[in-house]
């Protein structure tokens, strides 16, 4: 924070924007308080009074106190009169009108279908910013989140009550149903993970709020006993056969070359098995030997279904 | 630095406050600030013109008296200079207060801020209703955004390396046309300039920097691009999937029509991709079996048998 303020302070360009956007700032907010103003333009205090004195030696040409802006902020409380060429806020720049034409996308992406109203101003909203900063229609934004649940799981972490949630669990490729007590939201890589005490293994897990598919509060007791062991790590080892974007990403190595053999490790045997199945030969497991054969039976299996 | 910005609000103002055009002597003679030999003063000028334009304000440059066309004059106009968003209602101020929250912490979230307080600046009294109870938030790992939108809006060429299929490397020329964001990560779209066709790339496949050259003179963005539709397909072709049911939800997720078939339901996903339908097809096990196309069908049986004879 104070790096950014020393940032803020000393660069004049940001200074001269800072110092121009003030002016008609403080014109609708007029009797504003000094330590606000400062937290508004996110500066110091001091540097805000420091803003203000350079603003107070501003006018028209001629620069008797007629044609000076009229400012007082002695008391702490801050006022401006005669400043009638600034009082308008500028336009925005490209960069605030992309970030704002892509804000509301995202947002549009998490509003309920019946909400036509909002969806509407929305669209009118993005067309007219898009218009001042010369871009086309060209970003799209969307988020997963269902709202609903959102809500649901904000409200049961609030009040400590719980959640019955049907849950898409992606390594075992199930849809299961599971009493939980949510504790706490985590974000990580882009995706939102709920951190809760599940009923179904007793246990702490962390759920991927974008395969909740749904939920609805359900009465729980709170876990008393301490959380059981956290399951054990599967080590395995991969040979590459065939270097492929797909494993690159899939097993998160940067480099590949064919016949490198690397190492890693998973709490799920599902999600190794489906990973190497994936690669559909790009990657030999080398261990577990026991995961290996299951690997090969499978394979053997669904072939004999194809050519059957 | 406080003198420095104090001379570019004076000169803000002054061109600001007129309605003809001010010569330069003029702009000497009366703004705060200009100081020193008439050659340093014409240099604190080109300069000070500079910065006002980074910082968005558009100077116009004309004849101040039709007569005596000699001398270039300068002004600012109100219309330009202002904000002009047209009528704005409470409900839009607060929508637009939730599209910038969705930037805390990601890379834009000075610029949002920014064009908040100017909004704020328009004095509509913003009602505090509880719009929605959650807003998304964006994570761009301090992508350069702006960047790839300039392009956009100019029409310029990007050239880059991405990281194919294989793990090839291919030098990319294209002239971007879309930029979007699903799931955590970025995509952009563009017109790939050799084979004039729209292609879209993930950010995080694309190896160093990106090159911006000047764009086609005559580029027009293809009328049947959308870019809210990017991840939709285009193609016409689309593969007949067995389901068994209650499983593949991701699959299910691509599918265009469901057909129930008892235990198992069939499906049919348009393909996009041959390559990456293969691999859900296959991460999905003894669940999913594909019917059709034989295309599909060969890189399936391809795969199954590479694997079976490595791990047996």
């Amino acid at each position: 924070m104070v790096k950014k303020d020393a940032r803020k302070a000393t660069n004049p360009l940001e200074h001269t924007a800072r110092l121009l956007d003030l002016v008609p700032y403080i014109n609708t907010h007029q009797g504003i308080s000094l330590v606000d103003l400062a937290e508004v333009f996110e500066v110091s205090p001091d540097q805000m009074a420091s803003d203000l004195t350079t603003l107070w030696m501003c006018g028209l040409p001629g620069y008797t106190p007629l044609e000076l802006m009229d400012l007082d902020f002695e008391s702490g409380y801050v006022t401006i009169r005669n400043a009638p060429t600034l009082a308008r806020p500028r336009s925005i720049t490209h960069e605030e009108g992309v970030a704002l034409v892509l804000g509301l996308d995202v947002l549009r992406s998490t509003i309920a279908t019946d909400r036509a109203d909002l969806i509407e101003a929305i669209s009118s909203l993005s067309h007219r910013i898009a218009d001042l900063i010369n871009l086309p229609l060209a970003l799209s934004a969307t988020s997963n989140f269902n709202p609903q649940i959102q809500t649901l799981i904000a409200d049961a972490i609030a009040q400590r009550g719980g959640l019955k949630v049907s849950y898409h669990s992606l390594y075992k490729d199930e849809i299961s149903s599971r009493v939980i007590l949510p504790l706490e939201m985590i974000e990580s890589q882009g995706y939102l993970y709920l951190h809760a005490y599940c009923y179904a293994v007793l246990d702490f897990r962390h759920f991927r709020v974008d395969r909740i598919q749904s939920a609805e509060s359900a009465d729980v007791e709170r876990p008393s006993s301490a959380p059981a062991q956290t399951p054990e790590k599967i080590d395995f080892e991969l040979k590459v056969v065939r270097p492929t974007r797909d494993v690159a990403e899939r097993f998160e190595q940067d480099d590949l070359a064919t016949g490198d053999i690397f190492q890693g490790s998973s709490f799920s045997q599902h999600w190794i098995v489906r990973s190497v199945l994936a690669a559909g030969g790009a990657v030999e497991l080398l261990s577990p030997a026991e995961i290996r054969s299951e690997l090969a039976n499978r394979a053997q299996s669904i072939l004999n279904r194809y050519q059957g | 630095m406080s003198r420095k910005s104090e001379r570019l609000i004076n000169l803000t103002i002054a061109l600001l406050a007129t309605k003809r055009f001010i010569t330069k002597s003029e702009l000497f003679e009366t703004v705060e600030g200009y100081e020193g030999s008439p050659e340093s003063k014409e240099r604190m000028f080109e300069r000070d013109k500079d910065d006002l334009r980074s910082l968005g304000i558009e100077i116009e440059v004309g004849s101040f008296d039709p007569l005596f066309n000699d001398e270039a004059g300068y002004r600012i106009k109100q219309e330009k200079y202002q904000l002009d968003l047209g009528e704005v209602t409470a409900l839009e101020i607060s929508l637009l207060s939730l599209a910038a929250t969705a930037w805390q912490g990601a890379s834009l979230d000075d610029a949002a801020q920014r064009a908040l307080v100017k909004l704020h600046s328009l004095g509509i009294a913003v009602d505090d209703a509880n719009l929605l109870d959650s807003v998304p938030a964006f994570s761009d790992a301090g992508l350069d955004l702006p960047m790839i939108t300039r392009a956009i809006a100019e029409h310029q060429i990007l050239e880059f390396t991405y990281r194919n299929f294989d793990l090839s490397e291919d030098e990319r020329r294209i002239v971007p046309i879309g930029l979007s964001t699903r799931s955590g990560l970025w995509y952009f779209t563009g017109v790939d300039q050799s084979i004039e066709e729209i292609r879209t790339f993930r950010f995080d496949r694309v190896i160093g920097n990106f090159v911006i050259k000047r764009g086609p003179k005559d580029f027009e963005t293809p009328e049947n691009f959308d870019s809210k539709r990017i991840f939709e397909t285009l193609s016409n072709t689309s593969a007949v999937i067995d389901v068994r049911r209650g499983k593949g939800a991701s699959l299910r997720a691509l599918a265009s029509s469901t057909q129930p078939l008892g235990e198992w339901d069939q499906i049919q996903v348009p393909i996009l991709d041959m390559k990456s339908l293969a691999a859900l097809v296959l991460w999905h096990g003894d669940d999913v079996y594909v019917q059709s196309p034989p295309e599909l069908r060969e890189i399936i049986i391809k795969s199954l048998k590479d694997l079976a004879r490595a791990h047996g």
